[in-house]
């Protein structure tokens, strides 16, 4: 039964997969192509966040942060140091991994409420100290840079380096690249979600008790979820620095975190797709909501509010809900993973 | 010597702050099992109904602190009975509720700003002047700080400890169903601790944007010190939460005195990470011993 849900959602990454790629042969403007790069970049985020709090049912806060720590690290490796980009991506996710086995360590010995508390407090104590940072550690074009960037963050640094190959067409080359990591995120969660780390995470989930009796050490496997989504989360960051050439501290301030959230939320928490799905949707309502005015947080907050009292299980939930009635007419026993939905 | 009274005054008057909205925040895990991350902008919107009462309609001080008490309290009963209680029930309460106390903060963040603005206002509800405490000047305002937080949490002390009021919501957070058993009228329980520290944020927020300025974005400063003490005392523990605002006021303000103002915070957030490593249930909160 396991191999049997693994081999379904890979075939539907696969098909993700292959559409995403044919998009940039029908589609040329620069646009468009970067609003589906920013598309990859966020359902990366919400839905390494979903792996974590979803299914591992560890409710961090910190998520952002790995972000940060991925873009950061590109900015930092290529601006300071001087390594290629190339280098400086794995180098930066792996940074972020480890930070998270450090963050890890401390806050998971607690549960719940605790550790969503802890991790956030955490991750604003490093924006704090980021943003209050004025000692300059280089001058880089007579210009103050501060060790983490300071308040402004680091901009203009190398980029996948695309412009003098391919020119006019540059964007298409980011897209493939932040294309391939986006697949191979994709394959990595679905290879985890669904094969026996994922239902060690969900049993642990459900209930701590009869997984520790079972074998399942509850803090062992919340670190594994903690710091894999920290290393795939931390790789978004990373091609995220290469394709804006920017890394600073509004990555992770509380209305980025919000919008992803609500990505999160809004798709489906602990589904497989739902994340994606709630990935696209937000960034088109949000867009809508510039347009009508200053309406960005009244719509994310209001998003965020009605779903959880609402819709608790997201869109992923809804259309599992809606199936089980269609399905019930048929003589259907209503499927006995009903916690586990799929989109 | 004087460097010490300095550090003792600060650090009292960052206690008295953090207590209120420390005290406020434990009172509803305690009862509801929640964690409310709009409590910061419980916080915000006490501070501008003052600013509004004193500034803009010209009442006398303590009318507006009062109006600040209210304002809070109506948001902290609004927030339950618009949401809480439609959730209270569900599977996943305890982060469900944190995800959506997160996004009513944003909403009514933006709603401070578009109705104000975001121009730092100073707070006219404030009194002028210094006294001398051994050659020290100390800010008067420091001492009413210090004087309306220990009056507060005396008498939210008195009504927790001496009323029947105060004994259904001790029941209510022991056991909810043994309470409910005994005739205690949980949802009435709810709503009256909802008002309780709502009315407690508020005059937090007052008390905090008369040594700074208001701004739609006040509240997440405090906040995060205030959910920092509530984990290190043990969630739900209000007595033990207004001991570790003190105690964490004073250790923040010589932090900020020796090492430098940057620091205070980042310092105490470790230690409080090492406490915890040491007892993961906060100071003063009990081991559960859960059976399956």
């Amino acid at each position: 039964m396991l191999a049997g849900e693994l081999n379904k959602h890979l075939a539907i990454a696969l098909v993700i997969a292959v559409g995403f790629a044919a998009v940039p042969l029908f589609v040329g403007e620069r646009y468009l192509l970067g609003e589906v790069i920013v598309f990859f970049i966020w359902a990366m985020v919400a839905m390494n966040w979903n792996l974590l709090m979803g299914h591992a049912g560890v409710f961090s806060l910190a998520q952002l942060l790995f972000f940060a720590c991925g873009a950061y690290g590109v900015a930092m490796g290529t601006q300071l140091a001087g390594l290629s980009i190339w280098l400086a991506i794995p180098l930066a996710a792996f940074a972020a991994m480890v930070l998270a086995l450090l963050i890890g360590l401390a806050c998971l010995r607690l549960t719940g409420a605790y550790v969503a508390l802890l991790t956030f407090a955490i991750a604003e104590m490093v924006r704090i100290l980021i943003v209050t940072d004025t000692h300059c550690f280089a001058l880089i074009q007579n210009n103050c840079q501060q060790l983490f960037g300071g308040s402004t963050g680091f901009s203009r640094f190398s980029d996948f380096g695309f412009r003098p190959i391919l020119r006019g067409d540059w964007i298409v080359g980011h897209y493939y690249v932040v294309w391939a990591v986006f697949v191979l995120s994709l394959v990595a969660l679905v290879v985890i979600i669904h094969g026996r780390l994922g239902l060690a995470f969900r049993a642990i989930r459900d209930n701590v008790g009869y997984a520790s009796s079972r074998g399942i050490d509850r803090q062992r496997y919340q670190l594994i979820a903690f710091a894999s989504s920290a290393l795939l989360t931390g790789l978004a960051g990373a091609v995220y620095a290469g394709h804006f050439r920017f890394a600073g501290p509004s990555l992770f301030e509380f209305s980025t975190l919000m919008f992803v959230l609500a990505m999160v939320i809004v798709g489906g928490l602990g589904s497989t797709w739902g994340p994606l799905v709630g990935a696209g949707v937000m960034m088109i309502v949000v867009e809508f909501a510039k347009e009508l005015g200053d309406a960005r947080s009244i719509v994310l907050g209001l998003s965020i509010v009605l779903f959880v009292v609402f819709l608790p299980k997201g869109i992923a939930g809804g259309v599992g809900g809606l199936r089980a009635i269609i399905s019930r007419p048929a003589g259907q026993n209503r499927s006995t993973t009903a916690t586990d939905t799929h989109q | 010597m004087d460097i010490v009274i300095q550090i003792v005054v600060t650090g009292t008057t960052l206690g008295a702050m953090y207590a209120l909205a420390a005290v406020g925040l434990s009172l509803i895990f305690g009862t509801l099992g929640m964690f409310n991350m709009a409590h910061g902008l419980f916080m915000t919107i006490g501070a501008y109904a003052a600013y509004a009462a004193a500034g803009q309609l010209g009442l006398p001080l303590v009318a507006a602190v009062v109006a600040a008490m209210a304002a809070g309290a109506a948001m902290g009963v609004a927030t339950h009975l618009a949401m809480v209680r439609f959730m209270l029930r569900s599977k996943a309460f305890e982060t469900n509720v944190i995800v959506a106390t997160a996004g009513l903060a944003i909403l009514l963040q933006d709603f401070v700003l578009k109705l104000f603005g975001g121009y730092p206002y100073p707070q006219p509800v404030r009194v002028e002047g210094v006294v001398r405490l051994f050659d020290v000047a100390v800010a008067r305002q420091s001492l009413v700080i210090v004087a309306v937080a220990l009056v507060l949490i005396g008498a939210v002390a008195w009504l927790l400890l001496k009323t029947r009021f105060g004994m259904a919501i001790r029941a209510t957070a022991i056991n909810r169903e043994a309470a409910q058993l005994m005739g205690v009228r949980t949802n009435s329980v709810y709503l009256q601790v909802m008002a309780l520290a709502g009315a407690l944020a508020g005059v937090a927020g007052v008390m905090i944007s008369s040594l700074s300025t208001l701004s739609p974005s006040m509240g997440g400063d405090p906040l995060l010190k205030a959910f920092v003490i509530c984990v290190v005392a043990g969630l739900g523990n209000a007595w033990g939460a207004g001991v570790a605002a003190f105690a964490l006021g004073l250790l923040e303000a010589a932090i900020q005195y020796y090492v430098g103002v940057r620091f205070g915070f980042p310092v105490m957030l470790l230690l409080v990470i090492a406490i915890l490593i040491w007892r993961p249930q906060g100071l003063f909160g009990t081991e559960k011993v859960v059976r399956l």
